[in-house]
């Protein structure tokens, strides 16, 4: 078919009309403007790409703002209130007043002065667990995933019975048999039982690095193999050990209140959890004492929400897929304003 | 067939880790178990009952025939004599207390999976528009709402204050329990308030779950082509895309069923409602181990059928998985 | 069998990335035809955006590439510019298109005659499903498949048979164009050939024109009637397959023959490019080849030279050295 003998593009003759305005293409300059797309702040230049999409990430940054708003509230606990949060510091059942901002229990403690205290706890508890929980997830996943064969099918059986055996029912019967249990210990049977997920995630992305180019020429140079988990490895996994951790913290905060709830926990702590507790207990809404429930019911559902927000923004950094539908309505308006269907994908 | 054979091997393997778990518990706290269940008692007990109820709980001979006899129990479904009801066996409570646990979280995971899944179809398709920046943020946050507080909320407004809804158990006494619409109708009634704390805190997981892979799908090659193919929108969405992101999704339901029904338990104590959860509570505060781990055994073999029934389903659903 | 009409104008055609934060010209108002019944090739260095030029065709830009500006023209229709029902009888009645990677093209859990189907079924109502199956059947002879296998899923079926069966899909409503995307990269040597060479035999007997794209310049100078060769997101050079090699205009297009090594004659030595082709973010002034290139002259780095036709080597090129 290459004996073809070709005539001259026409292509030439029709070059005419090139100035056509619905075909010119706006400059580089014109396109930003009109997406709204804007230049990298400067200042992100120098922190890892990872760091610099995180922080440049609206929702991710207002969960962190809340985050630290909180956790500042519960370090600066003594100064916001100058009751003692387990002492009666009024009449029972006192409405929210200027005395007791947020009223009082019907054992006559400062709701206020309980709700910041119990931030101490719930968050400690929380956090702790999370992270906890991560670093198991991490260190399993990640020699799962690079080991492979007999460590892999071990580590990964165990990893599915964690996944399938259920948590708060385990935790109940643990938490039963050392009669009360502390935060701490809650915390701590919240980390045994919490890290499944964020093994599983990991060995995956290990399972994926570990034949990729810089980890087979480490292992050719004949780096030692711990050392090509912390140096080459790891740093790859920063964003799915903080994904693991932010889901492991939410689940912690939610599960520790329940079992505290549910009276499983000390009940002279004070943290959100035995707030709830004790109301419950009280009959605090069926006489009508709205003020002793709903404070820590907002302050549980604020923290589960900021820690859903920085998840959101860890998704769009390990996931670029989900990121590229932002600008996807002003692309909309960009082809409709020049009267082309938009049949955007 | 071998992957099913695989898997149900994994089950039963499972299974066991739970039971040794539940048995050795409460063998390594501090004091002995059998001192801490008679003490429980609370003096109610003579000489002869104590020596029967350490025999009929395997707490006699050494650890490795407690263990078989431990384990020849729970296949007879023998989890041992109540404390609470006493001298009712647990194992009643139990099956009493799962039917109508089963009810709520069976109804509340029915709709949060469907409406849920809807919904994370309906954000994917259309990313970046209004529904997907407005609902898929807020729905992923009551997800973070814990069931306590949810039932805590709709309790207090609904049947307190509104007084739309009764304030506990799962039917009216006064109506005869069978299969009438009267009674189901009030059966249901009872259970909308604790159905929808659980489907409030579960659907939105369901909606990212769906959200996230269907727009991973969305971009590969045979989404792409057919779309090419000029199909019609409703057929690539629900043919060529949710079709695959059903998958993994029907796996993350029966990883989950654990976790609803710890949810369900906290539930059922706040609207008073007579499930498994309202029992554990009773059982926690009287400290009656043989239901406490009698429940947990319970619930792991149904997280485990659950994770069975889903591995069918993945097989019926995914050619890949058949040979 | 190729004619003097152009099926396909192709004018100022400007595809765009968006980024987060910068914009990236992946095509550059590039300008060509595609005649009837023509196998046109488009080569040049991955990234080059060859591929997303074909995408633009089809009306399948994905986000975040945004067709920002310029004309396709289909018998002197504006294809940007159709709505949605022109747009459905466009794809597939009169452009198909087969993947690269037959392995993704397909989806892994609907049957292969469903895939074949459905597109027939969507686009000829008519023939009803038995009249769709027939077609399929027909289409699965054609390709050398045996029909028996139509029931079967895509992971059954070998990766050249994949190929095929995307070839066969391509060709279901004998359009008038086919875009071929590198479809025959992912396969191995021997398969490579028997696919081509049926495709080229199609192509007689149906008369389809084909948009080709690959690496493989050899390959493409076989099959192909012309050539244009993409250089950083413009095309530097369109020129008869053969002249290509012979005589080749534009210095990137001899620097791209140097760097393929001829299938017979004397053993030469091959020549990379030295460099790497410039960022796309933000372009050189004058010729974007000018950095990398040998002859390139103060007024290269200044203005970027435009694609002229040249009577004499029957080309079009765009090179200040040719003036």
């Amino acid at each position: 078919m290459s004996e073809l003998t070709h005539t001259p593009s026409i292509a030439l003759t029709s070059r005419g009309d090139k100035a056509t305005d619905t075909m010119r293409a706006p400059t580089q300059q014109e396109l930003m403007r009109e997406l709204g797309v804007k230049p990298k702040p400067g200042w992100t230049s120098r922190l890892p790409p990872s760091v610099a999409a995180f922080v440049t990430n609206g929702k991710g940054m207002a969960g962190v703002v809340i985050l630290l708003a909180l956790v500042l509230t519960a370090v600066f606990a003594p100064l916001l209130s100058s009751y003692d949060p387990g002492r009666r510091a009024g009449k029972p059942h006192v409405q929210p007043s200027y005395e007791h901002v947020l009223g009082t229990t019907r054992m006559g403690k400062d709701v206020f002065t309980q709700l910041v205290h119990g931030a101490r706890v719930s968050l400690a508890v929380g956090f702790g667990a999370g992270i906890f929980a991560a670093m198991i997830g991490l260190a399993i996943g990640i020699s799962s995933g690079y080991f492979g064969g007999k460590v892999d099918d071990i580590l990964t059986f165990f990893v599915n019975v964690v996944l399938v055996l259920p948590g708060l029912p385990l935790i109940i019967v643990i938490a039963t048999m050392v009669e009360q249990a502390s935060p701490m210990v809650i915390g701590l049977v919240l980390a045994l039982t919490g890290w499944g997920w964020a093994a599983r995630t990991i060995r995956t992305q290990t399972l994926a690095l570990r034949t990729r180019e810089f980890v087979l020429s480490a292992e050719l140079m004949g780096e030692k193999k711990w050392r090509i988990i912390l140096v080459e490895i790891f740093p790859n996994m920063l964003s799915f050990v903080m994904g693991g951790l932010v889901l492991g913290t939410i689940a912690a905060i939610l599960a520790e209140a329940a079992l505290e709830f549910i009276g499983l926990g000390d009940p002279n702590a004070v943290t959100w959890g035995t707030m709830l507790f004790w109301a419950q207990r009280n009959m605090a809404l069926q006489s009508g004492a709205w003020w002793e429930v709903f404070p820590p019911c907002l302050a549980i559902m604020l923290t589960g929400a900021a820690l859903v927000l920085v998840n959101f923004a860890v998704d769009e950094i390990t996931n670029p897929q989900l990121k590229a539908s932002r600008n996807i309505g002003r692309i909309r308006k960009f082809l409709s304003r020049r009267g082309r269907s938009a049949d955007v994908f | 067939m071998i992957y099913l054979l695989r898997r149900f091997a994994f089950y039963v393997a499972a299974f066991f880790v739970a039971l040794t778990f539940n048995f050795f518990i409460p063998r390594l706290m501090p004091g002995d178990p059998s001192a801490r269940i008679i003490a429980s008692f609370q003096g109610r007990l003579n000489e002869a009952q104590i020596d029967a109820i350490r025999q009929s709980y395997g707490l006699t001979g050494s650890l490795w025939e407690q263990y078989l006899t431990y384990m020849g129990s729970v296949f007879r479904l023998d989890f041992g004599i109540s404390t609470v009801q006493f001298p009712e066996p647990t194992a009643s409570l139990l099956f009493y207390g799962a039917t109508w646990t089963l009810v709520l979280v069976g109804l509340a995971v029915f709709f949060a999976f469907i409406i849920g899944s809807m919904m994370g179809i309906h954000a994917a398709w259309n990313r970046g528009g209004f529904f997907d920046s407005f609902f898929t943020p807020i729905n992923v946050m009551m997800n973070a709402f814990t069931p306590a507080i949810v039932a805590l909320l709709l309790f207090y407004a609904f049947s307190l204050q509104l007084q739309w809804f009764p304030l506990g158990r799962a039917h009216s006494t006064e109506i005869m329990p069978g299969f009438t619409f009267l009674f189901i109708g009030n059966v249901l009634y009872h259970a909308t308030l604790p159905v929808l704390s659980i489907f409030l805190v579960s659907f939105g997981g369901w909606h990212l779950g769906m959200r996230n892979v269907m727009i991973n799908l969305l971009n590969e090659d045979f989404v792409i082509l057919a779309r090419a193919k000029g199909l019609s929108d409703r057929r690539v969405r629900y043919r060529y895309v949710a079709r695959n992101a059903i998958l993994p999704q029907i796996t993350a339901l029966a990883l989950s069923i654990g976790f609803l029904l710890g949810g369900a338990l906290v539930t059922e104590q706040v609207f008073n409602y007579p499930g498994l959860g309202k029992f554990t509570f009773t059982a926690i505060g009287s400290r009656d181990y043989s239901f406490i781990q009698g429940q947990l055994l319970l619930l792991t073999a149904s997280v485990l059928v659950a994770n069975m029934l889903s591995d069918i389903a993945n097989v019926i659903l995914d050619p890949r998985l058949r040979t | 069998m190729c004619s003097d009409r152009a099926l396909i104008e192709v004018r100022n055609l400007t595809v765009d990335y968006v980024g987060e934060h910068s914009v990236v010209r992946a095509v550059h108002g590039i300008d060509f035809d595609i005649m009837e019944g023509e196998a046109f090739g488009l080569a040049g260095e991955s990234g080059c955006g060859k591929s997303t030029v074909a995408f633009a065709l089809a009306r399948l830009t994905r986000l975040p590439g945004l067709v920002s500006g310029g004309q396709v023209r289909l018998n002197g229709e504006d294809v940007l510019k159709f709505n949605k029902a022109r747009l459905k009888a466009y794809r597939w009645n009169e452009v198909s298109f087969v993947f690269q990677s037959a392995m993704n093209a397909l989806n892994p859990v609907i049957s292969v005659a469903e895939q074949i189907m459905d597109v027939i079924e969507t686009h000829e109502p008519s023939l009803g499903s038995d009249g769709a199956r027939a077609r399929a059947v027909e289409l699965f002879e054609l390709v050398g498949i045996p029909p028996a296998r139509l029931d079967d899923y895509p992971h059954q079926f070998s990766g050249g048979m994949r190929q095929r069966i995307c070839i066969a899909i391509a060709l279901a409503l004998k359009p008038k164009l086919i875009i071929m995307d590198e479809p025959t990269t992912a396969l191995d040597v021997v398969v490579q050939r028997d696919i081509i060479e049926q495709i080229v035999e199609l192509k007689t007997e149906l008369g389809f024109s084909v948009l080709f794209i690959t690496h493989d310049l050899g390959l493409m100078i076989e099959f192909c009637d012309r050539i244009g060769i993409m250089y950083s997101g413009e095309l530097v050079e369109v020129a008869p397959a053969e002249a290509i090699l012979t005589d080749p205009q534009h210095p990137y297009t001899r620097a791209l023959g140097n760097s393929f090594p001829p299938l017979t004659g004397a053993r030469v030595r091959l020549e990379g490019i030295s460099g790497t082709p410039p960022d796309l973010r933000s372009l050189p002034e004058g010729c974007r080849f000018a950095p990398r290139c040998p002859h390139a002259m103060e007024r290269c780095r200044l203005e970027a030279p435009e694609l002229r036709f040249y009577p004499t080597s029957q080309s079009e090129a765009a090179c200040h050295l040719l003036n």
